[in-house]
């Protein structure tokens, strides 16, 4: 992980020292650091490492033996047809989530910092899915999305009865409700945080293009996504790592990967292998597979951000 | 609106559109959240039949000659739901690990953002890319081993363990965060502490700490936030003990296959959601700062 992330510099702005200030060397400083170096290693460092390790054992549940069996948990994986679907179902996650996310929630971002009518109680709702936890995001949408719940209503008032459906039951639509509540969530919070960030945008900016006749769409295409590209970069980046690796909470309380597996993502799959279906070394095989996915899609992200400077 | 842009017919529809979008995707977000509250004051009949209303008394026809009542619960569900999954103590549980994971994870990034703040020797750099690494490795990635841990370390199903494990997860973004902040503290403030022969800890805890509240604050929020609102390590690791688990843990056991009661349910969900919101109120615009700056300068 360290080795390919550390190549290029650091994504965000937040590591560049001020140039040019004179630090004195803090004898012994470093000791002040390192108790906290220390914890990290013992309950997340050593973790991530243990997980290779456990990817190569036989071990049928937490607490019985274990057995080394080499990389056949790997092979196992290739003939897994549950395993194919969970990365399918990943992979479409991914493909709808952060296309619809990141234009959507910059634009509104953007919106949010003209300060339209109406913007406060705009920001105080999309702030809201910010602060509030998966179990009750989950729960709200369990209720939402139940055969009489509140989807079903809406469509039963407005005379589409024929739609309505017991949506994390139904195959074909199990895998969109988790989608749902990720852009239901994502879109207004990140679109704070894109704010936030345009913020700093100087007002002359965009006052020197609406001179030269630039409209709403123009300004926000050439001059604020330009000054914020890395931070779009960086959600990215992050709504990404997100999508890929936190979705085993929502799954599991949403739909519990059903059904047949319609909705198990992959990270949904990590969890269920090891604390329901007991097999732990096959869940750390899957694990590796899903850091493995999450270091080279972090990469790809970064190349298709930076290559149009 | 219109601070810069001249008008055309064109532009004053995409104007209104844009407007209609943002509003409806407001509706879209605060309806789930309506629907949520109101749902905690009806009973399963009431929810069902009238999603979206008010919970009030109501009499209506169901078929001619027939009719139904419905009686307003009051805070029904919710004494229901309090007791049901024992709320009080997955209160106190929730409340517990928070403070001591918060205390955990100050006492060791307030020393390593000193650190870093000020010292610029090979080691400090090193660890400075560290942390900077760690923001990116989601906490996930390392949950089956962490329960491995907590296991070998006799910690099972023990809220110290998370209280414990929380603070790692915590730490680089944390770390982060207060380095930049001490930055910004001028050295000139330390050097007469310096010339009475004050030590690193004095300038820490007598000249740092005091000056990097607001940065202290930052985190604390930020961190408080996301204790509470753990759900899957909190789960694995306290999930089948009621007397340990968190409230985010007791709250999904409302659900009952096939016979859930969603007024129940939904109380429930609030109840889990009060603290946060109480915060939130109580403290809104240096929330709205702490939460906008873990992610922009995170």
């Amino acid at each position: 992980m360290t080795s390919t992330l550390d190549e290029s510099p650091p994504p965000t702005g937040s590591l560049v020292r001020p140039s040019g200030r004179k630090r004195p060397r803090g004898g012994g400083l470093w000791g002040y650091s390192f108790p906290a170096a220390f914890w990290y290693a013992l309950f997340t460092v050593g973790p991530l490492f243990a997980m290779f390790y456990l990817s190569t054992q036989s071990w049928p549940g937490l607490l019985s033996d274990q057995e080394w069996v080499g990389l056949d948990n790997f092979r196992r994986m290739w003939d897994d047809p549950l395993f194919w679907r969970a990365a399918r179902n990943t992979g479409k996650q991914l493909i709808v989530a952060i296309p619809v996310m990141i234009p959507l929630s910059f634009m509104l971002g953007y919106y949010l910092t003209l300060k339209p009518r109406g913007h406060r109680l705009l920001r105080v709702l999309f702030f809201t899915p910010g602060l509030i936890s998966i179990t009750a995001k989950s729960m709200v949408f369990f209720a939402m999305f139940a055969p009489n719940g509140g989807v079903n209503g809406v469509l039963d008032a407005v005379g589409l009865e024929e739609l309505t459906r017991s949506w994390t039951a139904n195959p074909s639509t199990a895998l969109w409700t988790i989608v749902a509540v990720d852009l239901w969530s994502g879109i207004g919070w990140t679109a704070v945080l894109f704010a936030a960030r345009l913020a700093s945008v100087p007002d002359e900016v965009y006052e020197a293009a609406s001179l030269d006749g630039a409209g709403h769409m123009r300004m926000m295409y050439s001059v604020a996504y330009p000054m914020a590209k890395d931070f779009v970069g960086v959600m990215t980046m992050l709504q990404f790592l997100w999508t890929m690796f936190n979705s085993a909470a929502i799954v599991l309380l949403l739909t519990d990967g059903g059904p047949a597996g319609r909705s198990t993502t992959l990270s949904y799959y990590v969890y269920e292998r090891a604390f329901i279906a007991q097999q732990v070394g096959y869940s750390q095989a899957i694990g590796v597979v899903l850091l493995v996915l999450g270091i080279v899609g972090l990469v790809v992200i970064r190349r298709l951000i930076r290559q149009d400077f | 609106m219109n601070r810069f842009v001249r008008s055309s017919p064109v532009s004053l529809v995409l104007r209104w559109l844009s407007h209609s979008l943002v509003w409806f995707y407001a509706v879209l977000l605060a309806a789930p959240l309506y629907y949520l509250i109101s749902a905690s004051f009806k009973d399963n009949n009431q929810i069902f039949l009238r999603p979206f209303h008010l919970p009030q008394r109501e009499i209506f026809v169901t078929r001619p000659g027939n009719y139904r009542e419905f009686e307003p619960l009051g805070f029904q569900n919710y004494s229901e739901a309090w007791g049901d999954v024992f709320l009080g103590q997955a209160l106190i549980n929730s409340f517990v690990v928070t403070v001591g994971a918060l205390i955990v994870t100050l006492a060791l990034c307030i020393p390593a953002s000193y650190a870093l703040a000020r010292s610029s020797g090979r080691v400090v750099r090193a660890m400075e890319r560290y942390f900077s690494v760690g923001l990116l490795i989601p906490g996930f990635a390392a949950l089956v081993p962490a329960v491995l841990l907590a296991i070998e370390l006799g910690l099972f199903q023990t809220r110290l363990f998370l209280v414990l494990a929380y603070p790692a997860g915590a730490l680089p973004l944390s770390i982060i965060l207060l380095t930049q902040f001490m930055r910004t503290i001028p050295r000139e403030l330390e050097e007469s502490a310096v010339v009475d022969g004050a030590g690193q800890f004095d300038i820490l805890w007598r000249i740092y700490v005091p000056l990097a509240r607001p940065g202290i604050a930052t985190v604390t929020i930020l961190n408080v936030l996301g204790f509470w609102n753990e759900f899957l390590y909190a789960l694995v690791i306290t999930g089948i003990n009621r007397n340990v688990r968190t409230i985010q843990v007791a709250i999904p056991n409302l659900v009952v296959q096939g016979t859930t009661e969603f007024g129940v349910l939904a109380a429930g969900t609030v109840i889990s959601i009060i603290p946060v919101y109480v915060m939130y109120v109580l403290m809104q615009r240096r929330m709205e700062s702490a939460l906008t700056e873990g992610a922009v300068k995170g």
